[in-house]
């Protein structure tokens, strides 16, 4: 077992990972924005008292949850084309399924975070005459962020790590890149750790953000 | 400036009013008394339609509260932003207080002003600046809720209430969840809101109050109007045994 390490390798190819990095970071970043703003719009349907809007976020939500978010980027990038005729590159492919996917999940955690608002909240709102979108943006969603930080920050997280499925669709993310660094250094074990590593370092300063802001907030209210 | 018709009200198989009609007048007190469950809390909701009723009439200085009148008579829900409208004329203290807990006093009182009525920030803030010194919190101003006592708490929701300049005001148990060394300070605030003329609608169980700053009491049961009366003869002479004995209960 003595194994020796070469990660002078690693250094030598600094810049492979760097352009995973920003491949990754884009992933998440489009995918975080279409996941969130759908996910908004999904939670509140899904709390709405009208079944002709609870009925498609439910039916959306649960069948999002249900299938493997890898058929789901594999169906869209392959299939949907097929029905449509509409070819989204790959990169955009991994970005409006993994937002579409993470919607499902956004959604459910701000349904939750919705409905943790005591109904005397609501009555306030309303007895000063605000309309539902006034007691929403001013009042309730205020409120609920807060406590949908945690299961939101997780929930990110989870985003981030899922890029990596965009290798196949030979999108060039962090672990497609590693991939083929493998190929031409012949050190999976050096390139490997040094992926792990990588991802620490970009998802820690999230959690850490959110550890801080949470208690920020505790503070205040 | 509030008439009640006919008002009744249904949650599943609870009738939980039952045929109410009452009248209020432009600056008086009303105060509504009676047990729990009694239905006083839901026809206070109904005034401004936080609660839906389901047969009779509410109108507010005038207008329908809630719904319409479509082709033929029949009720139909009103449209959000017109309920909204009807409703931000009239203001609600609640027993639980509500108010925005991630708002110092000052930004809950603005919020209604700033947001629905879309006056102007540095208006606003004159105003809510009055309204706050009215209800002796001006030391509180850039406090948060959860920093001042249930009596602070209830004052700054009146206030918030009052900075929307409304025709009447509605108090839900305003005391009712309160420790005994506040409910005062909230009741001398009520006080000075009377003397000024404002209409108001009182349910609560503070009968001193009642008795002296009431014009009119209504003592309720089981969803009905047992009797109406102003407060001297209800207290000292009520015409129903019912009003009697709920009395005797509170009062001892």
């Amino acid at each position: 077992m003595g194994y020796t390490w070469h990660f002078n390798v690693i250094w030598d190819y600094r810049i492979v990972f760097v352009r995973g990095a920003t491949i990754t970071a884009q992933l998440t970043v489009g995918s975080l924005l279409i996941g969130v703003l759908l996910g908004l719009i999904l939670g509140m349907m899904r709390s709405s008292h009208l079944k002709l809007l609870r009925g498609p976020a439910t039916f959306y939500i649960e069948f999002f949850r249900a299938t493997p978010v890898l058929v789901q980027l594999v169906w869209l990038y392959y299939s949907l084309p097929i029905l449509t005729g509409v070819q989204m590159g790959n990169v955009a492919s991994v970005t409006v399924g993994l937002g579409l996917h993470a919607a499902a999940y956004f959604a459910e955690i701000f349904r939750a975070g919705i409905n943790s608002i005591d109904r005397g909240q609501l009555d306030a709102a309303k007895s000063i005459g605000m309309i539902y979108w006034q007691m929403m943006w001013r009042i309730v969603l205020p409120q609920a962020v807060r406590r949908m930080i945690p299961p939101f920050i997780n929930e990110f997280a989870t985003l981030i790590k899922l890029t990596t499925l965009g290798s196949v669709l030979a999108v060039y993310e962090l672990l497609h890149e590693s991939n083929n660094l493998i190929n031409n250094t012949y050190r999976p074990l050096e390139v490997y750790t040094a992926l792990a590593v990588a991802f620490a370092v970009i998802i820690y300063p999230f959690i850490y953000l959110s550890q801080r802001l949470e208690r920020y907030w505790q503070v205040r209210s | 400036m509030i008439r009640v018709t006919n008002l009744h009200k249904r949650f599943g198989a609870l009738h939980v009013l039952r045929g109410i009609d009452l009248k209020v007048e432009r600056g008086e007190v009303f105060v509504i008394i009676g047990p729990s469950g009694s239905g006083k809390s839901t026809l206070l909701r109904c005034l401004n339609f936080l609660e839906e009723y389901d047969q009779g009439e509410v109108l507010f200085d005038g207008e329908l509260v809630g719904y319409r009148k479509a082709n033929g008579g029949k009720l139909v829900r009103d449209r959000a932003a017109n309920i909204a409208r009807v409703r931000a004329q009239m203001g609600m203290v609640f027993q639980s207080f509500n108010l925005f807990p991630h708002k110092t006093v000052l930004e809950n009182v603005i919020e209604g002003p700033l947001i629905v009525q879309r006056r102007n920030r540095a208006e606003a803030i004159a105003a809510a600046a009055a309204f706050i010194k009215k209800v002796g919190l001006d030391d509180k101003t850039h406090v948060y809720p959860s920093k001042l006592s249930g009596g602070q708490q209830q004052r700054a929701a009146i206030a918030r209430a009052l900075a929307m300049q409304p025709k009447a005001m509605l108090f839900d148990e305003p005391t009712s969840a309160l420790d005994p060394e506040l409910v005062g300070e909230v009741l001398a605030v009520m006080k000075t809101l009377a003397a000024d003329g404002m209409t108001m609608v009182i349910v609560t169980h503070e009968m001193a109050f009642a008795r002296e700053v009431a014009d009119r009491v209504m003592m309720m049961d089981e969803g009905a109007v047992v009797e109406l009366d102003t407060p001297e003869r209800m207290f000292n002479a009520p015409a129903h045994p019912r009003t009697a004995d709920f009395l005797r209960r509170v009062l001892h």
